[in-house]
């Protein structure tokens, strides 16, 4: 029967290949996803074996802060250490390394690289050393301090050639150099897209972070010893009081390449769970399909039946169909998703965010997650209807009709309400402080609740919609709309994919118009200045603090001031439970503190102060977030103990409390706290009041003059201000709209499949209408408006039960309702008008398979 | 017929490859009822061709169903053989189905995706049953379609299809097979050549054959006619001809 069963499968291959599509691009997208990670990894795995080929052992302080994302902050390394490695036996030479920010000023005054998301731009120091990281393809070394070498791609991207002078913005401000050399990194003109600046090592230490230190050491050995050997040598070797480590080479590759991995991998997780949505989706499309063939080759099943298989023998020839269908949809899949994968990384390289991709890695962790899943999906959605088609009974062969068993309608009904109502409970709850998974729990009883339903709303929904239709298009349309209504099963289960899709959209947008709507509020209530100047660095680099105290004092400046972030470890030490006091120096995660300039921030910015004064803020003083406050149980006077990432402790208290709607930290503190920190801190905003009786466009100028010197920041007016942090959302929604789209994209492949299948099953039907005078367009017209209608009965659907699901998002996000519920309008009838105009694409082919129906063979055929 | 003793069970066995007893199928309830069959004793001789006949509605087809296990009787037995259908689970009767039972229907009677020789053997593959190689030998023979076999059901006329399904009825040697107005959809010439087929089997190869058909002309290559009419049993009919049936329904439409 096996055999059989493959061989009957077989037969069918052009259906088969159809029916797959759901699960091949359900699959082409979570392959795409997984083979775009690996190759991305395998990259910098490549990248940073080879660039550490020949470093043998690495020195770094232990103090760190670990940061968001899998990024960390170390402490500086003094100089002097370098003298003590250099002594030890089997060393051949040691050199500093920085990796701090420095930005390259292009010939047009423009700096180089993507400001924003973009790759990092990068300054450090350029060493003869074998252990250095860069290699000199051009020119020579950078020697004092007037001179740098450039990245090769960098080099290449400015325009800038030995002997020409390069301006660069770093933590000291903007300083002129000659390029005296162009270097690659390792095999490559320039990782990851990110700008080299390089200097001699005094000089990168004094310029980019702190006279005297450097980030790490790297260090040769002579191959007398194992590296293993060489590591424990240095350590014995390192003063103990400086807090430092030895790594050995193979050790700092390995983690250098695993900080990397953590970074993209939150990237590729987030693709691949949308991956997953979509399969998710695509199942719906399979279990469509099957459901489809099983009713229409009943009375084949019945006849296996009367002939004397088993119920379970028809149901297992099903299955075995639907796993042949998971296989080869996979595997196509699979290949699809490579293709897909180069598809990624054009796209991103296109938004600015390059993603160096060095061959392509195909792993088989890739194929085996892609294959199971699809195979596991597909015979999963199978299940259902491969039971249904073993329940046939056997006399259905000796009928004529070829029904989808109605079901019971009443028993339907009640369960959908059922499941409904509890998580319409579940929501409601969520909307009074119910914990956050009480609102999962409820959207997805919701989902399930609807989708019970369908088959018996379906009906008088699609009679609604197609009302117009039937009026407009008259015969063609008034079929349609029977059309769509006459097997609601079939309807709703095609709709439901898109009424999946259309409701996460629409509920997607809607948080986002309410969170945009309230940070414009906050935003123009808090700025009271006229010009913003804003670097989007992602919490690396920014504008130096004396650029910001230059803007203050130019002429017809009122008043200025800077906002910034830097990562700090806080303990409470009354806190006995409080790890981080237990154990100062373990690996810990760092928290973001806002620093701000308590001497020019009152009167321009206000960052919702509730308690306390900000003057009393000084170099030991700290603001707390009140909520935050409020579950450490801290209040105004706690002594709190916070730890600099140079490993600095200070013995801080507790001077206030602020809102948090407008800052962006838990925490906020003095620029005089970090003010001796070797590690730099750097403002992201600078707030500027023009005089009065100054002219804004005369001050905006002179603003742009100080900010295109350094080629730091963008100049916004207030309103663009606003503007600009209220669209940062938008981003965010950017990339959810296009992930949501490859759901969507199965959705509508959903409605064609379901379209054409309906156009075999009716082949009878169109044949005799044709025979009877129904003209070509006709035929068309009938489909296409079907289609319309079923994709907007989702699409509708989807919108009210999105807007709901938006309604209670909303709610339970705001902690005490201050994000009102705002429904984006335009963007939800761009939605339906989106879908009626897919549904119309949708149709295209069935409907000119339609018109293809020859009508004697149809009438004639039984 | 004459004055043999009444049959017991296993006279019955011996005799008859199946019978009904007191068969009666109501369709509906209350004033809606419609009874298909009413109190029906029938039984159907071995190694004989048996054809029932009756206008439409006279529970002819009904009676078929019942007694091949497609579908149960409201009240009443019916045996395949000395086996009690009423008594079988659902698992029961689809082994039956498989083994004692075959089935020639009017239309739609192949798996269009399998050859002739997969769907001749089909009932065997479903039972993992390698069956007896020389009857399928037979079979073939008998039903000329030895130069057919590795066609698909598209590629083969109407009556070569219909052959096919006889032998695919033949392949497990049933107890009995059942043919559904085997030639309804046939012309009469390829019609007629499907009955000899039918015939034959029967003469050569001791099969026995239960058709339900209106055509006189099929039926009277059956060797005796059952007529049915409103439910109920109306008479019967042994070595029947075209004409004396004909003459038969004209007398039994009065």
């Amino acid at each position: 029967m096996f055999r059989l069963a493959v061989k009957m499968t077989v037969a069918r291959t052009g259906r088969l290949i159809l029916t797959s599509l759901a699960v091949i691009l359900g699959t082409a997208f979570l392959s795409g996803t997984f083979v775009f990670r690996d190759t991305i990894n395998q990259t910098f795995d490549r990248l940073f074996s080879d660039v550490f080929r020949d470093v043998n052992a690495y020195v770094r302080s232990t103090t760190f802060l670990e940061l968001d994302f899998g990024g960390e902050q170390r402490s500086a390394t003094p100089v002097s250490v370098l003298e003590a490695v250099r002594g030890v036996e089997g060393v051949t030479s040691a050199t500093g390394d920085i990796q701090a920010f420095a930005r390259v000023i292009g010939k047009d005054g423009k700096p180089l690289g993507s400001e924003g998301n973009g790759p990092p731009t990068f300054g450090g120091i350029a060493s003869s050393d074998s252990a250095g990281l860069w290699s000199v393809t051009e020119g020579r070394l950078p020697s004092g301090p007037n001179e740098l070498l450039l990245d090769k791609a960098t080099a290449d991207n400015g325009d800038f050639v030995v002997e020409d002078i390069v301006r660069v913005v770093a933590v000291r401000g903007v300083r002129e150099f000659t390029l005296v050399g162009v270097a690659s990194y390792g095999d490559i003109s320039s990782p990851g897209g990110a700008t080299f600046a390089l200097f001699d090592q005094p000089t990168a230490s004094e310029f980019l972070l702190e006279p005297g230190f450097v980030d790490a050491i790297l260090i040769e050995g002579d191959d007398s010893v194992s590296d293993e050997v060489l590591a424990q040598r240095i350590d014995a070797a390192l003063p103990a009081d400086l807090k430092l480590e030895t790594l050995t080479g193979a050790e700092i590759t390995a983690e250098v390449q695993g900080q990397i991995k953590d970074v993209l991998n939150i990237f590729s997780t987030f693709l691949i769970i949308f991956s997953y949505i979509a399969l998710g989706i695509g199942s719906f499309v399979i279990y469509n399909v099957f459901s489809i063939t099983a009713a229409q080759r009943l009375r084949e099943n019945a006849l296996l039946r009367a002939i004397g298989a088993s119920r379970r023998q028809v149901s297992r020839a099903l299955l075995i169909e639907s796993t042949a269908m998971g296989v080869i949809g996979s595997l196509i899949g699979f290949v699809a998703g490579i293709g897909l994968s180069q598809l990624l990384s054009a796209l991103l390289k296109a938004t600015g965010f390059e993603v160096p991709t060095q061959g392509l890695a195909i792993s088989s962790s890739a194929f085996i997650n892609t294959f199971v899943a699809g195979v596991v999906v597909t015979v999963l959605a199978a299940w259902l209807p491969a039971r249904r088609a073993g329940r046939v009974p056997p006399l259905a062969a000796l009928r004529d009709t070829a029904l989808d068993t109605a079901g019971n309608i009443t028993r339907r009904v009640i369960i959908g309400l059922v499941i409904l109502a509890l998580g319409g409970i579940g929501l409601a709850s969520s909307m009074r402080d119910a914990p956050i998974q009480i609102l999962g729990l409820g959207v997805l009883g919701v989902f399930a609740g609807i989708l019970v339903l369908g088959p018996a709303i379906a009906r008088p929904i699609a009679l609604t919609i197609g009302i117009p239709v039937a009026k407009l298009r008259g015969v063609s349309g008034a079929m349609a709309r029977e059309n769509a209504a006459r097997n609601p099963k079939r309807t709703s289960r095609t709709a439901a994919p898109v009424l999946l899709g259309v409701a996460l959209v629409t509920a997607f947008t809607a948080l986002a118009a309410s969170i945009r709507s309230e940070i414009r509020d906050t935003f123009s209530e808090a700025f009271a200045g006229d010009i913003a100047l804003t670097v989007d660095s992602q919490g690396f680099g920014g504008i130096p603090l004396t650029i910001t105290d230059q803007i203050a004092r130019l002429e017809g400046v009122a008043q200025a001031t800077g906002v910034g972030f830097t990562s700090v470890r806080i303990s409470d030490p009354n806190d006995p439970s409080d790890s981080q006091a237990a154990a100062p120096n373990a690996s810990q995660r760092g928290v973001f503190v806002q620093t701000i300039n308590p001497d020019t921030i009152d009167g321009l910015f206000d960052i919702g102060v509730t308690e306390g004064d900000l003057a009393s803020l000084g170099r030991d003083g700290i603001f707390v977030d009140a909520q935050r406050a409020t579950d450490k149980g801290w209040k105004v006077g706690t002594r709190l103990q916070i730890t600099r990432i140079d490993g600095v402790i200070i013995d801080a208290e507790v001077r206030g409390l602020v809102s948090g709607d407008t800052s962006f930290a838990n925490y906020v503190a003095s620029r005089e706290m970090f003010a001796d920190s070797p590690s730099p801190i750097f403002d992201a905003f600078v707030y500027i009041k023009v005089a009065q009786g100054a002219v804004v466009s005369d001050v905006q100028a002179r603003v742009a003059a100080v900010s295109s010197d350094t080629g730091i920041g963008t100049l916004q007016s207030k309103e663009e201000f606003i503007d600009d942090q209220s669209a940062s959302i938008n981003q965010i929604l950017a990339l959810i709209y296009g992930l949501l789209g490859l759901s969507i994209i199965i959705a509508i492949v959903g409605i064609v499949i379901t379209l054409l299948l309906s156009v075999l099953e009716r082949r009878r039907e169109i044949g005799l209408l044709r025979a009877v005078g129904m003209t070509r367009a006709q035929v068309r017209t009938t489909v296409r408006w079907e289609s319309v209608i079923t994709s907007l009965l989702g699409a509708v659907s989807g919108v009210v039960l999105g807007v709901v699901i938006g309604i209670v998002v909303v709610a339970a996000l705001s902690d005490e309702g201050d994000i009102a519920f705002r429904l984006p309008v335009q963007e939800t009838m761009w939605i339906v008008v989106i879908s009626f105009i897919l549904g119309v694409i949708a149709a295209v082919y069935p409907a000119w398979r339609a018109t293809r129906v020859n009508i004697v063979e149809a009438i004639a055929s039984t | 017929m004459t004055t043999l003793p009444p049959p017991t069970l296993a006279s019955a066995h011996a005799t008859h490859a199946a019978h009904a007893k007191g068969a009666t199928k109501i369709y509906g309830t209350g004033d809606s009822e419609v009874h298909a069959l009413e109190d029906v004793d029938v039984a159907f001789e071995r190694g004989k061709f048996t054809a029932i006949m009756g206008p439409s509605g006279s529970g002819k087809s009904t009676l078929m169903h019942c007694i091949a296990g497609l579908d149960s009787l409201t009240k009443g037995s019916v045996f395949i053989g000395d086996t009690d259908l009423s008594k079988l689970s659902d698992k029961a009767l689809t082994q039956l189905r498989r083994e004692k039972v075959g089935f020639i229907f009017q239309a739609f009677n192949l798996i269009p995706t399998l050859s002739a020789q997969e769907n001749i053997l089909l009932p065997l593959t479903l039972g993992r049953n390698k069956g007896d190689q020389a009857w399928i030998d037979r079979v073939v023979d008998t039903i000329n379609l030895r130069d057919r076999l590795d066609h698909r059901p598209s590629e083969l006329s109407g009556g070569q299809q219909q052959r096919v399904a006889i032998a695919r009825a033949m392949a497990s040697r049933p107890e009995i097979i059942f043919a559904d107005e085997p030639t309804g959809n046939l012309d009469s010439k390829t019609g007629s050549e499907v009955l000899s087929f039918m015939r034959r089997a029967v003469t050569d190869l001791g099969q026995t054959i239960v058709m339900v058909t209106h055509d006189a002309v099929a039926a009277s290559y059956a060797d005796r006619i059952v007529f049915l009419a409103d439910g109920k049993i109306a008479g019967e009919m042994q070595s029947p001809t075209a004409q004396k049936v004909l003459d038969y329904l004209k007398h039994l439409g009065e």
